[in-house]
C-alpha cells in the first residue's frame, strides 16, 4: 500500500535524481540554511500531494476493511 | 545576578537555564513573551505536557521574575541524568526523532512550529524521550517552510541512516559534529542503495545537493514565503516520519553471540553473584547507580529493583540496543541504557569544551557497579590497577566490584593473544591498588569461580589527596636515599 501511496514522492525523487547530479562539498563556514529553505519550496508540492494521496488511500482501505468485517 | 548560568545555555536570546540553590530554573526573557503566551493560550503547552512530549514545569512566583527583569521563571522537572545523542542506542535516537516530529505535528495543530530540532533538546525522562526546551516554539507563519528542517536531518535522519545502512558505529560521529552530521558528508558515506529509497534520496541526497548549490545565496524564509503550504508542511513531517520509521537496526544479526549474557558461569555461581550484588545494594540503598560495563543490563535491573535510578553503560552498541528495547518493552523507566567506552569516555565538547559535560561532571553516582569489567580495563586496555581505582573513585562514592583473576576463562582468553606483563594482576595486587582510593568494606568469594566480589567506599577527596601527597613524599624520600 505504502508504495502506491508514495507515487508523488517518487516524482520528487526522480526530479531530484536528474536535476542534481553533481555534489560539491559544502564550505564549512557558510550556513547551509538557504539551500534547505529553497529545497522545501521545490519539494513542497510533491509533499502535499504525497500526503493527500496517502490520506485518500487510507480512507479507501478503511472503508473496504470495514465493509468486509 | 544570583544563580549559575549553565554553560550550554547561551545561544538563545529568548531565555536561559540557570541553577540556584541546587534547583534548575529557566528564565523567559520579555522578548519571548508573545510566543510563550501563545504556547499557553493555544493549548499546545497542555497538549504536549499531557502527551508527555514536553518536560513538565511550574512557574515561579511573579516577584522572582520581576526581580530578575524576566517575563517568567520556570522550574522544570529535574532530568535524572542528562545524556547526549552520541551515547544513545539506535532505538533511543530513533524514538527521540519520532518524538520531535510528534511535537512538531502537535505544534502545527495549535498554530505553532518548532524553530529548533536539536537532538540535545531531547532527554529521557521516565524512559521516554521528552523535549526539554520550552522556548523552542514560535507562531506558525502561513506559507513559510520549516526553519529546523536542515537541523532535523543533520541531528536525526543522517546519523540514523548511517547507523542503519552503513555501520552502527557511525553513531559516534555525532560526538564529532555537535550541530549534527553535515548532509553532504552523510550523503557521501551512505551506500548507493540509499538513493533507491525515495525518502532518503529526497531528505538526504537531494537536500545535501541543494545545500551545496545554494550555500552562498543568503535566502531568507520570507523569500519563499507562500510557496510552502500548510499541507506541504504536514506532508514534509509525514515523509520524514516515514523515513525515520523505515530505518531499522537489529543487533541480533551481528552481535548476538557477543553480548550473550551467559558468562560461562554455572547456574549456582550466577545466582550467588546476583545475591551478593543484591545484598550490597540493599545495605547501601543508593539513589543513583551507574552500572559500568552493564552488558544487556541484567544487574542494572537488580539496582532498579532496590529503588535506584540506574544508568546502564556499555561499550557495545548491540548490548545497549538490546538493553534499551528491553527497557521499552518492560516499561522499567528507571533504567537508562547508554553507549560508553570507559577507556575513552564522553569528553566535554562544544564551545569552550563546556557545552556538553564529561561523564565525570555528570556524577558522582552514589554507587558504581563494575562487574566482570576490571580485566577488560587492566589487561584488555593496559590501564594499571591504581589508575582504574582512581577513576572509579571519581565516578562514584561506593563501588561494588568483581575481581576476575588470572586462571578465569575470561582472563585467559584476553591473555592468550598477548604477553603476560601483568605481574601485579593478583588478588593482593588488586586490593593494594584499590586500597589507596577505597576503603574495602566487604570481600566475598563468588562460589564455583575464582572471582571475588567487593563492596568499597571511596576515601574522601581530601584523604585521597593526602594519600597521594604521602606517596609523592615517600617517593621523594626513596629517590633521596638512592643518591650516594
Amino acid at each position: 500500500m505504502k508504495r502506491k501511496v508514495s507515487s508523488a514522492v517518487f516524482v520528487a525523487y526522480l526530479t531530484a535524481c536528474f536535476s542534481l547530479l553533481v555534489i560539491a562539498p559544502a564550505s564549512a563556514y557558510i550556513d547551509p540554511g538557504s539551500g534547505s529553505i529553497i529545497f522545501q519550496a521545490v519539494v513542497g508540492g510533491a509533499m502535499a500531494i504525497g500526503l493527500t494521496v496517502k490520506v485518500f488511500w487510507r480512507r479507501i482501505t478503511t472503508f473496504f476493511s470495514r465493509k468486509r468485517s | 545576578m544570583h544563580g549559575r548560568r549553565l554553560p550550554a545555555s547561551f545561544r538563545d536570546p529568548s531565555g536561559f537555564v540557570f541553577e540556584e540553590d541546587g534547583v534548575l530554573k529557566r528564565q523567559v526573557n520579555s522578548s519571548y513573551r508573545p510566543s510563550y503566551d501563545l504556547l499557553a493560550s493555544s493549548g499546545l503547552l497542555a497538549a504536549l505536557t499531557e502527551a508527555r512530549l514536553l518536560v513538565d514545569h511550574r512557574e515561579a512566583a511573579p516577584d522572582e521574575a520581576e526581580a530578575r527583569g524576566a517575563y517568567k521563571i520556570l522550574v522544570p522537572e529535574r532530568i535524572p541524568f542528562v545524556s547526549y545523542p552520541y551515547e544513545w542506542s539506535f532505538g533511543a535516537l530513533k524514538d527521540a526523532a519520532l518524538a520531535t516530529l510528534r511535537v512538531q505535528s502537535t505544534a502545527l495543530d495549535h498554530g505553532m512550529s518548532l524553530r529548533d530540532a536539536s537532538a540535545y533538546n531531547v532527554q529521557f525522562v521516565h524512559g521516554l524521550p521528552v523535549l526539554i526546551d520550552t522556548l523552542s516554539f514560535e507562531a506558525y507563519e502561513d506559507g513559510a517552510p520549516w526553519i529546523a528542517y536542515s537541523q532535523f536531518c543533520r541531528h536525526f535522519l543522517a546519523p540514523l541512516a548511517l547507523m542503519s545502512m552503513r555501520d552502527i558505529r557511525l553513531g559516534a560521529m555525532s560526538r564529532l559534529f555537535i550541530d549534527g552530521i553535515p548532509l553532504d558528508l552523510a550523503a557521501g558515506l551512505l551506500p548507493g542503495r540509499t538513493r533507491l529509497r525515495p525518502a532518503l534520496q529526497i531528505h538526504l541526497h537531494a537536500h545535501a545537493k541543494s545545500q551545496s548549490r545554494h550555500a552562498s545565496r543568503g535566502v531568507a524564509r520570507n523569500d519563499v514565503k507562500g510557496r510552502f503550504s500548510l499541507k506541504a508542511f504536514r506532508g514534509l513531517i509525514d515523509s520524514l516520519e516515514g523515513a525515520i520509521r523505515s530505518l531499522e537496526w537489529d543487533p541480533a544479526g551481528t552481535w548476538v553471540d557477543y553480548y550473550a549474557e551467559a558468562e560461562h558461569y554455572s547456574e549456582e555461581a550466577f545466582v550467588a553473584k546476583q545475591r551478593l550484588v543484591r545484598t550490597h545494594l540493599e545495605a547501601t540503598r543508593p539513589r543513583v547507580v551507574w552500572d559500568l560495563g552493564a552488558n544487556t543490563g541484567l544487574f542494572s535491573r537488580l539496582a532498579q529493583e532496590t529503588g535506584a535510578f540506574t544508568v546502564s553503560f556499555d561499550i557495545d552498541p548491540g548490548a545497549v540496543e538490546a538493553n534499551y528495547q528491553r527497557m521499552r518493552s518492560e516499561g522499567d523507566t528507571s533504567v537508562l541504557p547508554l553507549v560508553l567506552d570507559l577507556t575513552n569516555p564522553s569528553p566535554g565538547i562544544g564551545w569552550a569544551n563546556r557545552e556538553r559535560a564529561t561523564i565525570a561532571e555528570r556524577g558522582p553516582a552514589d554507587l558504581c557497579l563494575a562487574l566482570a569489567l576490571v580485566h577488560h580495563l587492566a589487561i584488555g586496555g593496559n590501564v594499571p590497577l591504581p589508575q582504574v581505582a582512581e577513576e572509579f573513585a571519581r565516578l562514584g562514592n561506593m563501588l561494588v566490584i568483581e575481581f576476575v583473576p588470572k586462571g578465569d576463562p575470561k582472563v585467559d582468553v584476553l591473555l592468550s593473544s598477548r604477553e603476560d606483563i601483568f605481574d601485579d594482576y593478583t588478588r593482593e595486587g588488586f586490593e593494594r591498588a584499590f586500597g589507596e582510593s577505597f576503603e574495602i568494606v566487604a570481600a566475598d568469594d563468588v562460589p564455583e569461580t575464582k572471582r571475588t566480589m567487593y563492596l568499597m567506599r571511596a576515601r574522601s577527596q581530601g584523604s585521597t589527596l593526602e594519600a597521594s601527597e604521602q606517596r609523592d613524599e615517600q617517593r621523594e624520600n626513596e629517590r633521596g636515599s638512592d643518591e650516594p
